[in-house]
């Protein structure tokens, strides 16, 4: 496949069953195309369903209709090509760093020695900055400190492509940009092909090259990309100081407003609808309990 | 530097102090150490020594309470007694040593022993009729006592009695005369009715009087003095001790391994002897035969081992090696089991049935068909290979592993199992949905999955099953060795219970205390070990 179209998403829905039977879909015919290498944020109001595309595009949430394609390979299931930052630093509490780190990196590499896999996990953890931390556990270390431990373990896989949901979420304004740096970094060495879900504007626009906003669910989609033509590495006052800074950010923040405030009218006329067609299939189902005597 | 270590030592006491449970202990530490000495002694004054007094205030109220509840066994045993009745158990197992030894040993050492017991006994021997003397002495001032205290009385009753019986004779002809006055038509017959029920009211008034001396009677003669009890317990406890020490002489001389062994080689040389000189061969048969004989019955001799009667601490050995088996075999198939139940709903539903209908049954049940089950596999028990394997390790050999011991096991494990099986099923169940989205990325295999995710994740809430299960296991131990005399614990109360002596009460609830006491230990341990498992560092479980 040609690395213009390294990953394409088309028409995905994602749809879950109401408490009366019927589907609601919570994404639909979400389109989206990745260059190889290329950064796209995704953006958009909370539970408008940013996580369930990156939880699709990972493998780990079926998806309803469309297709999902990376690296000219449909997407089916989880793997460790596609690798994941999750929100919480997701590390499994009774191991170490180094062996959370080890645990993917054994999957990856099954016909490493064992001294390669542990110069492969030190020189990730060494990337992130925790050189110094590998023999502690997970509860002995700060909140960022952990995330960045998530960050090694999933680039430690060198995967085709990296999901990061809401990476930065639970963390401290401070720790955040250090982190969006480091990711940054990685990003400028490894250019691998990533995913960042956030709903923070500035975040959005610096990590991005392109920023993919989603209009509100349900039947969310993509309303609007904001291609973010900053050259890399990017430096974040350089960025701040950029003449189109402000514009972008004035774009995505009047997209979001608009999308607030459709909002209300969008939700009502899609329950709605919704109401109209169960008031049909019960009406349907109450002409067959007439009729169904009859054929006893 | 010296400071440093001693703060060290101090943080890594308060941590075992933290790890052990024993959390009541943390600020006697710290007051040792003088870190806010005001606070500390707040907490231990509130947390330790109020629930000492508290503790203190209930054995108060024990000893006041027990002697007013007389039973058929005689009065609630107080504190003191049941503490003097564990001491006398203590002792009975110290004699079954000191035999043991004496058994056993042999050569100078024996001897030497044999002049050191001998010289013992007559010291004692000499206490004990001293002991005697007093305690006959004593007995006899207090029946004399007694006889005086009673003779008033008995005058008294005498006296009424008498007066009674003179009285009913004249009520007696009264009414006669009467019932012929009622005859003659002199009379009414009403008269006569009314005359018979006083007569019966009297008698009745008169028997109550006599009663009433005589109750007064029988309270003073089964009163004897406080001293004529003390005296007699002394003269009692010499005289156990005699019977101990010939006992032991008897054992170091006659009852001997080594004397046996050798009395059996002197009778094979004998026969030996006979077999070179005998000339007929009906006489060489015979002889030959007993050389044999001998020789079979001294290497027998050889190996035999002091029969000891069963004490308090063995049945505890017993009981915990019992207890162990049972915990080992619930674990063993919980834990596979709850895991299956956690990762496969289908494994779930196929045992839901089992276990909800198992759970609740009784382990009184449980004992009898483990008893009829387990009696089957074991047609001759004394020469299966499972039981001389156990009788020959050390430690265990002479616990004596038998059908009893594997069918109480049984039942612990049976009754066990469902705490440790649910709780294992719940904590693989309820994995941090995260941790399982981790293992899908990642694509673990079954066993990388299952051993690195599923199992650490889940061993916390494993460990509280098995807590839960030892403790269940050790209450329903106790009754199943009650009910099936199968040696422990559970045996010594049931055989207290039976026989009845003058201690048996207070031996019952010594040996409730320790039951309850290694319960609590056991307990201990598993939360130790929970601790030790917890991955969270909290969890703190008391």
């Amino acid at each position: 496949m040609s690395d213009n179209r390294y990953v394409e998403i088309a028409n995905l829905t994602k749809a879950y069953p109401n408490p009366f039977g019927q589907d609601v879909a919570v994404v639909k015919d979400f389109n989206l195309i990745l260059r190889k290498g290329e950064v796209v944020s995704v953006i958009g109001h909370s539970g408008c369903g940013k996580s369930t595309v990156l939880t699709m595009l990972a493998g780990l949430n079926p998806i309803s209709s469309g297709s999902l394609v990376v690296d000219g390979r449909e997407v089916a299931g989880p793997g460790p090509d596609r690798a994941v930052v999750f929100q919480a630093p997701c590390l499994l509490p009774w191991m170490t760093t180094f062996e959370n780190v080890m645990l993917g990196v054994k999957q990856v590499y099954p016909h490493g020695t064992p001294a390669e896999r542990r110069q492969i996990c030190e020189y990730y953890l060494s990337i992130v900055g925790l050189a110094d931390s590998m023999r502690k556990y997970p509860r002995e270390m700060s909140g960022g400190m952990q995330q960045r431990v998530g960050i090694a373990r999933a680039i430690a896989l060198r995967p085709r492509m990296l999901l990061l949901d809401e990476p930065f979420g639970r963390l401290d304004s401070l720790t955040r940009m250090d982190l969006q740096d480091v990711i940054l970094e990685i990003l400028d060495r490894e250019k691998i092909t990533t995913v960042v879900i956030t709903h923070d504007v500035d975040e959005a626009i610096y990590m991005a090259d392109r920023v993919c906003m989603m209009t509100n669910g349900p039947e969310a989609s993509v309303g609007q990309v904001l291609e973010i033509p900053f050259e890399r590495p990017r430096i974040r006052a350089d960025v701040l100081d950029h003449p189109n800074y402000y514009d972008f950010r004035a774009c995505l923040l009047s997209f979001l407003e608009k999308q607030e405030h459709n909002k209300s009218s969008h939700v009502e006329a899609f329950e709605e609808r919704q109401r109209q067609e169960r008031e049909l299939q019960t009406s349907a189902s109450d002409r067959q309990l007439e009729t169904e005597p009859a054929s006893v | 530097m010296a400071e440093s270590k001693l703060e060290k030592f101090k943080y890594g006491l308060l941590k075992l102090i933290d790890v052990s449970g024993f959390k009541v202990f943390d600020p006697v530490v710290r007051l040792v150490f003088g870190e806010e000495p005001r606070k500390q002694a707040g907490e231990v004054l509130k947390f330790l020594v109020t629930p000492v007094v508290f503790v203190l205030l209930c054995l108060g109220l024990w000893t006041v309470i027990a002697p007013r509840h007389k039973t058929k066994s005689g009065e609630v045993p107080t504190p003191v007694e049941v503490w003097d009745a564990g001491m006398i158990a203590n002792t009975l197992n110290e004699r079954e040593n000191e035999k043991e030894t004496d058994f056993a040993l042999s050569g100078s050492q024996r001897e030497a022993e044999i002049t050191l017991v001998q010289q013992l006994l007559a010291e004692k021997k000499k206490q004990s009729e001293q002991l005697k003397a007093e305690a006959e002495k004593v007995a006899a001032a207090a029946t004399e006592e007694t006889a005086a205290a009673i003779a008033p009385v008995q005058k008294q009753y005498d006296e009424l009695k008498a007066a009674n019986k003179g009285a009913k004779t004249t009520r007696s002809g009264e009414i006669k005369k009467l019932a012929e006055a009622v005859a003659a038509g002199s009379a009414t017959a009403e008269k006569l009715l009314q005359a018979i029920r006083d007569d019966n009211l009297a008698s009745d008034e008169a028997r109550d009087a006599e009663k009433e001396l005589k109750d007064h009677m029988d309270e003073i003669r089964s009163n004897p003095p406080k001293a004529v009890k003390k005296t007699q317990l002394a003269y009692d406890a010499a005289a156990n001790e005699v019977q101990h020490l010939s006992k032991r002489l008897d054992y170091l001389q006659k009852g001997n391994r080594s004397q046996k062994v050798s009395q059996a080689e002197q009778k094979t040389l004998a026969a030996m002897s006979k077999l070179e000189s005998a000339t007929t061969s009906s006489a060489i048969l015979s002889a030959a035969k007993s050389v044999v004989q001998g020789e079979e019955k001294a290497a027998r001799t050889a190996e035999q081992s002091y029969p000891r009667t069963a004490t308090i601490w063995f049945q505890v050995r017993r009981s915990l090696f019992t207890v162990f088996v049972g915990f080992v075999m619930a674990a063993v198939i919980a834990i596979p089991v709850g895991i299956m139940c956690g990762l496969n709903k289908v494994v779930m539903a196929c045992l839901t049935p089992i276990i909800s209908i198992f759970k609740p049954v009784s382990p009184v049940v449980w004992l009898l068909i483990f008893q009829i089950v387990v009696g089957a596999f074991f047609p001759d028990p004394e020469s299966h290979p499972l039981f001389v394997f156990f009788g020959s390790l050390p430690w265990i050999g002479e616990l004596g592993v038998n059908p009893a011991l594997v069918f109480s096991a049984c039942t612990v494990a049976m009754c066990a199992v469902w705490p440790a099986l649910v709780n294992t099923a719940l904590g693989v169940s309820s994995i941090d949905k995260d941790h399982m989205n981790v293992a899908r990325v990642l694509k673990l295999g079954l066993w990388s999955r299952l051993f690195k995710i599923i199992i650490p994740s889940s061993l916390p809430l494993v460990f509280a099953g098995l807590r839960i299960s030892l403790g269940v296991g050790w209450m329903v131990l106790i009754a199943a060795e009650a009910l099936s005399s199968s040696d422990g614990l559970g045996k010594y109360v049931w055989d207290e219970y039976q026989n009845g002596s003058s201690h048996s009460f207070a031996n019952i609830i010594f040996a409730c205390f320790v039951v309850g006491i290694i319960g609590f230990f056991l307990d201990r341990i598993m939360i130790v070990l929970q601790r030790s498992v917890s991955f969270d560092d909290g969890a703190a479980v008391v």
